[in-house]
């Protein structure tokens, strides 16, 4: 078990620069999980603290020990990646012995590590069986096997989980979680998935562009977004943004959206007529009883048993509640929205950070 | 449904069959000529009067003065074709497994040169061939044909090899690395295991190249203990009155082990190995 710490890392291919100036921490134990949309450089990250990639600058740690000479199979560490990449003349114990081979390990010790992990992962059966005889869930849990037997200081994870039909998904994300629960490893995990870090991730890194947008568990990023990014990135379906310009009057507070629409304010942050754009998460939104509320029109009705979510039209713009009841509404009805404005987000529209009272 | 299928095999018979007589024919020629007496192996005939075996005898037993050496020149077209489909495979193998997978630089530099040196025809080559062997001072030498045969074979055979090992996915090699492999045990332990169908095919190649070489070997070798069964067949038309039924006897007996080794090897040259690897 180790600790992990970037600093200052940047990564270019040629003269094009991927990661700009990236530092962060990882403690002892800690599961964290770097997500962003394609193209954000978390990949190369991973690949950079693995060692298959050069890191032009920065330093990486492991354990206080700066990692950026050392050589992959020195590191201490052990990937999953997201194809599997099984060696596939090779049966399930000998993929999973192969690192100890080559460290040439006590024979009764590789044995009894490979038993251990084909136990703690269920593969006792399918120990002489080839990748090629296995299912995708199968194999992954093989290419899970590899890296624990190891018993490597960090676990790295690149995308495990992407060619897993939606079901076993959500399976493998439990035992993947179940796996760091029981070993304590430190583990750096990456996806493009938001569902995937926020149900898995002690701590998450949102990156965007080479740069990280923020750092927090996966709740204080739900309820404070640093930015427009995170906030748009983070929750399903997505938080609703309108931009508007605040509006202070009589002790009331506002955002006014073209068209004369008005979202609440809590007092709140914001200048009179600062241009900002309101967020409000799609169940912070109700159909508000009686009359009043923000007006709007009902679009679509989508029922999914325990919830519902309707999209409705606000002005020019499109918002979407989520509800646990099962609203008795049609499409093209006229509604009003009961905002609690304490739950509102604001951000500046030119930075697109978020604003504090 | 049925009818259309017996009418498009009943199509299809249609044309193998006859290239299949094409193909056949000029093997039947040799048979015949193989297993005819002398008087009759001329005779334009589709079985011999009295079919026989005496020839195999005369060329098993060496009997004649142009088969005074024939299991010695077999044993030489065997031991040349070996070390050339040997020595092939493992230049070959290693330029590949540097241009593919250790992306060394320079790696594109030598395929083009690979390619490039097709372009001139073997033939060509085969007088400054014989005055380069003559510097090295090895003319007379059977290793004088064996590094020519390598020198024609493996230039195609890095680009196959190339081909082939580009197609294997490299997250093994970054999952060999991580699990602490070094290039050289990534090789030996990951790369060729994988590359067993590709590498039976190109050591087939390159060993048949040599095993049916005439030009090289007429060149390089010229004593009579030195040569090839193939140069050594060629010699049997420096006479007027050739013995054409021992010709073919013999030309019948050289191109057996060929078809053996092609048929030892086939089943290894079927692909699939990788199955199972990554998620494709």
């Amino acid at each position: 078990m180790a600790s992990v710490s970037f600093a200052r890392i940047e990564k270019s291919f040629g003269s094009t620069k991927v990661i700009h100036g990236i530092g962060f921490d990882i403690a002892d134990g800690e599961f964290v999980v770097l997500v962003g949309p394609s193209g954000c450089g978390k990949s190369t990250l991973l690949r950079m603290l693995a060692g298959l990639e050069e890191i032009t600058g920065g330093t990486i740690a492991i354990d206080g020990k700066v990692v950026n000479d050392v050589e992959s199979k020195d590191r201490d560490i052990a990937m999953v990646f997201q194809s599997y990449a099984l060696y596939p003349h090779m049966t399930v114990a000998d993929n999973m012995a192969f690192s100890l081979k080559l460290r040439k390990a006590d024979p009764k010790i590789i044995a009894e590590r490979v038993d251990r992990a084909s136990k703690i992962l269920n593969l006792d059966p399918y120990l002489h069986r080839f990748p090629r005889e296995l299912s995708g869930g199968q194999r992954q849990r093989v290419a899970m096997g590899r890296a624990i037997v190891r018993d490597p200081k960090v676990f790295l994870f690149d995308e495990p989980l992407s060619n897993l039909d939606a079901k076993l998904r959500v399976a493998m994300r439990a035992e993947i979680k179940a796996l760091h629960q029981r070993l304590k490893t430190t583990t750096v995990y990456v996806t493009h998935d938001q569902v995937e870090a926020m149900t898995m991730a002690d701590r998450i890194v949102v990156m965007h562009d080479g740069r990280i947008e923020q750092i927090g568990t996966p709740l204080e990023l739900y309820d404070r977004p640093g930015n427009l990014f995170v906030a748009q990135f983070i929750g399903s379906p997505a938080m609703n943004i309108v931009n508007g310009t605040v509006r202070r009057a009589g002790g009331a507070a506002y955002v006014e959206v073209s068209g004369g629409v008005r979202w609440p304010l809590d007092g709140g942050p914001g200048a009179e007529g600062q241009a900002v754009a309101y967020g409000i998460r799609p169940e912070h939104l109700a159909l508000a009883t009686g009359s009043g509320g923000v007006p709007g029109e009902i679009v679509v009705v989508e029922p999914t048993g325990a919830e519902t979510e309707l999209l409705i039209k606000v002005g020019d713009a499109q918002v979407t509640l989520r509800t646990h009841g099962r609203p008795a509404v049609i499409p093209e009805q006229k509604v009003g929205l009961a905002v609690d404005p304490a739950h509102a987000h604001v951000f500046d529209q030119a930075t697109g950070q978020r604003l504090v009272a | 449904m049925k009818l259309r299928q017996i009418t498009t095999e009943a199509k299809l018979l249609l044309i193998g069959i006859p290239v299949l007589l094409w193909t056949m024919l000029p093997i039947y020629h040799l048979f015949l000529f193989a297993i005819s007496p002398k008087e009759q192996a001329m005779g334009g005939l589709l079985w011999p009067d009295h079919p026989t075996l005496h020839n195999f005898e005369v060329v098993f037993k060496q009997q004649h003065h142009y088969l005074n050496f024939f299991w010695l020149q077999m044993w030489n077209s065997l031991v040349i074709a070996v070390a050339a489909g040997a020595i092939t495979l493992m230049v070959a193998t290693g330029a590949a497994f540097a241009i593919s997978r250790l992306k060394v630089r320079g790696g594109r530099l030598v395929m083009n040169l690979a390619l490039f040196t097709y372009f001139i025809p073997a033939a060509f080559l085969a007088v400054p061939m014989y005055k380069t062997m003559g510097v090295y001072g090895i003319l007379n030498n059977q290793w004088a044909l064996i590094l020519a045969m390598v020198t024609i074979a493996t230039p195609y055979s890095i680009w196959v090899l190339k081909q082939a090992s580009d197609k294997l996915p490299y997250e093994l090699d970054e999952a060999a690395k991580i699990d602490g492999a070094s290039p050289l045990q990534l090789f030996r332990l990951v790369y060729l295991p994988l590359m067993t169908p590709s590498l039976v095919a190109v050591g087939t190649y390159a060993l048949l190249l040599a095993w049916n070489e005439y030009l090289y070997a007429f060149l390089l070798l010229s004593s009579e203990r030195d040569i090839t069964l193939g140069v050594a067949l060629g010699n049997f038309l420096a006479a007027d009155d050739s013995p054409w039924e021992l010709l073919m006897t013999t030309g019948l007996l050289y191109a057996l082990p060929p078809a053996a080794i092609y048929y030892t090897f086939k089943r290894y040259m079927v692909g699939g190995l990788t199955a199972g690897a990554v998620k494709s």
